[in-house]
């Protein structure tokens, strides 16, 4: 979360926007990010419909599993990546995706 | 009899070329030396290479330092010396003053240690402004101590971070001239080329 925070001033040269998603409570993100300083929005999302629309919830554990995924313009999903972000990837990703002018 | 000793002689044949096998594997090396003596890594960072006694660390893929160097220190444990050049150093402000404030909050969160700032001066970090800081922190519980310098300056847009710390028992001396050698190191630094992110 820390090196997306870091290269906010990226993703606003690309035209992409961030977003968190956890499992945790409203309350737990807010204290998690005042701690961290993210200034970016963190979506509570307790009941767990997003980790099963997004294919990050694994089975009997109330957590999601770590996913990076990006979504174009269109609402199309153009990139999943599962585990630790891979923030050189992801940016150059955006990159193109921008130059592409669908923009994420 | 003979069969048997067919089977030691191909077992041997065996071992010998898996062996041959090990030795002509070759492991690609992220530095080399230049004429002057100075360490090229990667193409990208040039740098004088600390004197003798000081181990190069490798940094993990995506691991918390890019370029490191560790000794292991006289008397007792936790007696040793690491010092490092990282591009991500902990936090994120583009601001030395926010980014100090963001990377101690982190910067050997480990360890419980109550910090005292020694030392806190504006520095000349590659020909541009900089911020070095240092500190000392104190674990009664353990009984051990560390003395770091924690120097940030800019890389592009990006702020980049050099630091040492040594560890001594809570009654142990701190050895100053390992921190001579990292100022070395750290005066002799360059970046032979933009950064990933001055190229986006």
């Amino acid at each position: 979360m820390e090196g997306h925070q870091r290269n906010l001033y990226l993703y606003e040269r690309f035209n992409a926007r961030v977003l968190g998603v956890s499992r945790d409570d409203v309350t737990t993100l807010k204290y998690w990010a005042k701690g961290l300083g993210l200034t970016f929005p963190l979506l509570s999302n307790v009941t767990g419909f997003l980790g099963v629309y997004f294919h990050t919830q694994p089975d009997g554990k109330p957590i999601f599993g770590r996913r990076t995924v990006i979504i174009d313009k269109n609402g199309i999903i153009r990139y999943v990546r599962d585990g630790s972000p891979e923030f050189k990837d992801i940016l150059l990703f955006l990159k193109k995706l921008n130059q592409e002018g669908g923009k994420p | 009899m003979n069969k048997r000793r067919l089977m030691v002689i191909c077992l041997m044949l065996v071992v010998v070329w898996l062996s041959g096998c090990a030795t002509t594997q070759t492991v690609q090396k992220p530095y080399r030396i230049s004429p002057q003596g100075t360490v090229i890594w990667d193409d990208e960072f040039e740098f004088a290479p600390p004197p003798l006694g000081w181990k190069l660390l490798i940094p993990e893929e995506g691991g918390d330092i890019n370029i490191g160097f560790m000794r292991m220190d006289r008397g007792p444990f936790p007696s040793s010396t690491t010092f490092a050049y990282d591009e991500e150093p902990f936090g994120f402000s583009t601001q030395f003053e926010g980014r100090e404030i963001e990377f101690f909050k982190r910067f050997l969160f480990n360890a419980i240690l109550q910090f005292q700032i020694l030392e806190r001066k504006k520095v000349q970090v590659i020909g541009g402004e900089g911020l070095a800081v240092t500190v000392e922190g104190k674990d009664p519980v353990k009984k051990e101590k560390v003395r770091a310098k924690v120097i940030f300056g800019k890389r592009g847009e990006r702020v980049i971070g050099f630091y040492i710390t040594q560890w001594r028992p809570l009654d142990g001396t701190y050895d100053l001239s390992a921190f001579e050698d990292f100022d070395k190191f750290f005066n002799s630094f360059k970046f032979l080329k933009k950064s990933f992110y001055e190229t986006l």
